[in-house]
């Protein structure tokens, strides 16, 4: 039992990572229907900017996704308006391949300028845990899912509560509606790219102090958030996170209950049985 | 315009007598001071992991490397060393192990870092008739396959696991033993004489856990080995995931009377530099600066002062195999057939202690090479078993965290 | 007085002859090629030009011709190459036996994934078809019992191919593969291009083109995609037995790994999707390209021209890196072929040359050609 408790314990932590991994994806999708296969290089951009703040001025990683948001929103600002806008209405299969160039772009400029080898960003409180009614609880995780909590319930406000919010809701849902309601759909694209950028970049940058970086480690993630978002729904952000956590708990159980090696197919046997039985998950309305 | 002629010719006759005696004397001399010649050259071949997830222990042996081309050097030896890049994946350390047969037409190579590369290369090696000296590559099967042209200098992956076991069961009475390892060449084949020898030794086998390598969470896979409660865990890993692990394991509270790491990423600077985690980790190594083998002190502070951190076992195997090969390569003239005889017959003392292949046990020309348990006390390296080459006290068991 | 038409007539049946002549010396070159070249390497090169051909030819059929983008097609190569080795390695089964059980094998899974994966449209295919690649390449892996897991399968050497008591080859030189590799090339090339002038290939373009209306049209939209998925999965396994047999080591990330699906599309991307010699175009870009940068051929020019001096630190950089680049050159490709080349490589050459001939034929002529006009011909 106490098993049990303590790996849907880890999965709930890790889960919240995977949530602000799809959240980003989902609103990328939402609002311009594009399925962004570089997002794990995003997060992994995220990565490499907090470490380089670590590293060469000292802070902590935490404190550093002040920096690391901005600099990933303007980042994936760039990207949509030099590359994605292009294909916003070409076949989704173009799309698909143009995301995928553009992710190998992204690793592999990285990998030249940092090397594929592997960095380490160790911190006094990498190793600590927290208890919690019995249950250890990984310090940094802990961290990094309270602040997950923070960026997701000011996201949702932005989106229910602030007319720019709105208007990116409004492109989501009807993109012509919302361009005859004299919304500029064209920045509402740049900033949904953004945003989900910037968090990816800051799902990056929270998961930093309890993994390690490398230039290729998006792709396993890039898989996941699809499996996440398509099990939450497309473009609904609840959905995302619910998806997130969801994932988390099942690959934490299916290490410890089956094998750790065989832990990604039970994702990926759940993500095909979304797909195939209920394909608007769990919380979207049907897009296929 | 005749008298010229004539001239020029008795002139050329003068200068064609002058060069003759000139080379005679520079023969003579060659002869008499063989040092004073021109070098010998040599063509040796190097497949290293430089870049790829094994980088950083791949750096150690290049390192290690470079510092026996030194010393060939000081011997009158030039080596003319042909680098490749495995980048850590088997295929790409074959095409390099073609490439230096055929095209390079290297005297031997040396290397690769990785089992799975040194498995893949031992069957080129022996298909083209090129010497290859392993210098730490673990996995049994790269000497157990009659191969003539293959040679290991380090003890194979059943020693990694014999000696660590061998050290707890005499400092303390461990009953229980749980595996966790990487499910690659590597981390199985070690893993593997690991368990075998604990079933040998009566020690019982709790938990059996491989992993894919590069996932971000352990902790749950850490958890349920921590439900067995096991005297003993014991790792295989390369760097980044042993930091993982360690750290997880930490925050699981896995606490058994030892960790083990069967050598790699347990036995790196990196590793041992992260304090709160490396502490008391056991770890079985194929070298140590502190052992009594003539040359291993200075070795570890030449290394120290050239690289600006801790020699691993891995520089130094690098090293001595560089140096058995270059020498030996020197002495037969770069001719593979005879460089091989002279391996197989052949006998060193350096760094790594001696040296000598032999065929036992099912192994062909194998380095009977002993290996040593070093402790991380403190984030340094300590020798703690076996006996003759202690030189502190370990700590056992695990104090705790 | 000459019949208007008689110059087109004529400078195309020159042209078709002087088609058939280049192609048929490229034949004759691409026999000859292995008793000329005595270095291994160079053998080597084509046999990769041979084997990303093939590939790329076969991704063709479903992803070119039927629209459906698999990026899971490793699945195939991979199930080809890891049922042919073991048979061979664990049950010492020739390869030209151990080959068929193998096709079978990838037959019966790409039915299983056309069955689960035809349902879906557009980018939830795609996904689909990653996710069951994966699922495939985690279950090899972790089989230890049945597929030696991460260590790979290592071959020992292949058995002497023999006619009766004679030795055809005993696979120790390059030779015989290279031959294989021309073969295999030749006849996925043969196969699309009967496909693509089939009625098979007529439904497939339809299903590409508009699912709805063809089905409406009474296309059975399941039975030839299936179809077209299964050549392609023959091809692939094919492609993929080939490769494990000539490397001699498998092991999960290098026959069932993502970026090898990728590297698949990629081939029929950049060349041009949907036609015969798009894959072709494809691997004569990405073939050489990826080795003159992994053999640092291409530093040793810049260094050669004087682009960059090797001492500098710039050159130096380059030195140690730029073999590393070749996934970087070709990530640029497809976003390049993306936007600017939607009908890759193959299709802009064609656009330039059409527009060269256009402004040659625009070159001022009286209305009524042949008699006073001047011989083209």
């Amino acid at each position: 039992m106490r098993v049990l408790l303590q790996s849907a314990a880890s999965g709930i932590l890790i889960g919240g990572v995977y949530a602000l991994v799809g959240i980003g994806l989902t609103i990328i999708y939402g609002v311009m229907r594009v399925i962004n296969f570089a997002h794990g290089e995003l997060l992994m951009i995220g990565m490499y900017l907090t470490w380089i703040i670590f590293t060469w001025l000292g802070v902590d990683p935490f404190v550093s996704i002040v920096f690391v948001i901005p600099l990933t929103f303007l980042f994936g600002a760039f990207l949509q308006t030099t590359l994605i806008n292009r294909v916003l209405n070409a076949l989704p299969q173009n799309q698909i391949l143009l995301t995928i160039g553009l992710g190998l772009i992204v690793s592999n400029v990285v990998m030249l300028i940092f090397t594929s080898d592997y960095k380490i960003i160790t911190t006094g409180y990498s190793s600590s845990t927290l208890n919690f009614a019995g249950l250890r609880l990984s310090t940094p995780l802990a961290i990094s899912l309270a602040i997950t909590t923070v960026i997701t319930t000011i996201l949702y406000l932005f989106l229910l509560k602030t007319d720019t919010g709105q208007a990116i809701r409004a492109t989501a849902q009807d993109r012509d509606a919302a361009q005859l309601m004299g919304i500029n759909v064209k920045r509402m694209s740049v900033l949904a790219f953004g945003i989900g950028t910037a968090l990816a970049g800051t799902a990056g940058s929270l998961i930093s102090p309890t993994y390690y970086i490398f230039p290729q480690v998006g792709g396993a993630f890039t898989l996941k958030a699809f499996v996440i978002v398509v099990l939450g729904g497309m473009g609904s952000v609840v959905g995302a996170t619910l998806g997130g956590i969801i994932i988390g708990v099942t690959e934490s159980l299916a290490a410890v209950y089956i094998s750790s090696g065989m832990k990604e197919v039970f994702v990926y046997v759940l993500f095909l049985l979304v797909l195939l039985f209920k394909p608007s998950g769990l919380l979207g309305s049907s897009r296929m | 315009m005749r008298p010229d002629a004539k001239k020029a010719r008795r002139i050329s006759s003068r200068a064609k007598k002058a060069t003759f005696f000139n080379i005679v004397g520079l023969l003579t001399l060659g002869l008499l001071f063989p040092a004073a010649s021109l070098a010998q050259t040599v063509k040796i071949g190097v497949i290293n992991s430089v870049t790829g997830p094994e980088a950083p222990i791949g750096e150690n042996l290049g390192n290690g490397i470079k510092l026996a081309e030194e010393d060939l050097a000081k011997e009158g030896i030039k080596a003319n060393l042909v680098w490749e890049d495995d980048t850590g994946k088997p295929q790409i350390a074959m095409s390099a192990m073609e490439k230096l047969a055929t095209r390079d037409g290297v005297a031997g190579v040396v290397g690769p870092y990785t089992s799975a590369s040194a498995n893949a290369v031992a069957k080129l090696a022996q298909r083209y008739h090129v010497p290859l000296l392993v210098p730490a590559a673990a996995k049994e099967e790269i000497t157990r396959q009659a191969y003539q042209w293959v040679y290991r200098l380090n003890a194979p992956a059943n020693i990694y696991a014999q000696v660590l076991l061998d050290a707890v069961t005499e400092f303390g009475k461990p009953k229980t033993i749980a595996f966790i390892y990487e499910n690659t060449d590597f981390g199985t084949s070690t893993a593997d004489a690991g368990k075998k020898y604990a079933e040998k030794k009566g020690i019982k086998i709790v938990a059996d856990e491989s992993y894919s390598k590069g996932s971000p969470d352990y902790r749950s896979t850490l958890t349920k080995v921590k439900s067995f409660n096991p005297d003993l865990v014991f790792m295989v890993s390369y760097v980044v995931d042993a930091v993982l692990l360690m750290r997880q394991a930490k925050e699981v509270g896995l606490r058994p009377q030892a960790f083990l790491g069967g050598g790699a990423g347990f036995t790196t600077a990196q590793f041992a530099s992260e304090k709160d985690i490396s502490n008391s980790v056991l770890t079985s190594t194929q070298w140590s600066d502190d052992v009594k083998w003539p040359g291993a002190a200075e070795f570890g502070q030449r290394y120290r002062a050239k690289f600006g951190k801790e020699a691993t076992y891995h520089a130094a195997c690098a090293y001595a195999a560089m140096m058995i090969m270059g020498e030996t390569a020197a002495k037969q003239g770069g001719d593979r057939k005879k460089v091989r005889e002279a391996l197989a017959s052949g006998k060193w003392n350096g760094i790594m202690g001696e040296v000598k292949f032999e065929n036992y046990d099912g192994y062909t020309n194998q380095n009977k090479h002993p290996m040593l348990v070093l402790q991380i006390q403190r984030g340094n390296y300590i020798a703690v078993y076996p006996p003759q080459f202690a030189t502190a006290k370990p700590v056992f068991p695990f104090p705790g965290w | 007085m000459r019949a208007l038409d008689d110059k087109p007539v004529s400078r195309a049946r020159g042209s078709a002859r002087l088609w058939w002549l280049l192609i048929a010396a490229v034949m004759a070159g691409l026999i000859a090629f292995p008793q000329a070249m005595s270095s291994p390497y160079g053998l080597h090169l084509m046999i990769l030009l041979f084997l990303s051909v093939a590939m790329g030819e076969s991704w063709n059929v479903i992803g070119g011709y039927c629209g459906q983008y698999s990026v899971g097609h490793a699945a195939y190569f991979g199930v080809g190459s890891y049922a042919t080795l073991m048979l061979l390695q664990y049950k010492h089964v020739a390869p030209w036996w151990g080959v068929w059980v193998a096709l079978v094998a990838a037959l019966v899974v790409s039915l299983v994934i056309g069955t689960i994966c035809f349902r879906l449209r557009g980018p939830y295919f795609v996904l689909a078809s990653i996710a069951v690649a994966e699922i495939i390449r985690l279950i090899v892996l972790n089989w230890k019992q049945l597929t030696n897991g991460a260590e790979g399968i290592l071959l020992a050497d292949l058995p002497a191919l023999k006619l009766g008591d004679t030795v055809i080859t005993d696979w120790l030189s390059k030779t015989p593969f290279y031959y294989l590799g021309l073969a295999l090339a030749l006849t996925t090339l043969l196969v699309n291009y009967l496909v693509q002038h089939s009625k098979l290939g007529y439904y497939l373009q339809a299903i590409r083109e508009d699912q709805d209306a063809a089905h409406s049209l009474g296309i059975n939209l399941s039975f030839y995609k299936n179809v077209a998925l299964a050549i392609s999965a023959l091809f692939t396994a094919l492609s993929g037995i080939f490769y494990g047999l000539y490397i001699g080591f498998i092991d999960p990330p290098s026959v069932l790994g993502v970026d090898l699906s990728v590297q698949m599309v990629l081939i029929c991307i950049i060349g041009g999707i949907g036609t015969n010699f798009g894959p072709v175009v494809g691997a004569l870009v990405l073939v050489p390209l990826s080795e003159a940068l992994r053999a640092n051929l291409l530093t040793k020019l810049l260094f050669a021209i004087g682009v960059v001096r090797e001492s500098s630190a710039v050159g130096g950089f380059l030195k140690e890196n730029l073999a590393h680049a070749h996934v970087l050159i070709y990530g640029i490709l497809v976003v390049v072929v993306i936007l600017f080349m939607p009908d890759g490589v193959l299709g802009f050459a064609k656009k330039l040359i059409a527009r060269g001939a256009r402004q040659l034929s625009e070159a001022p002529q009286p209305l009524v050609g042949g008699l006073h006009g001047p011989t083209r011909d």
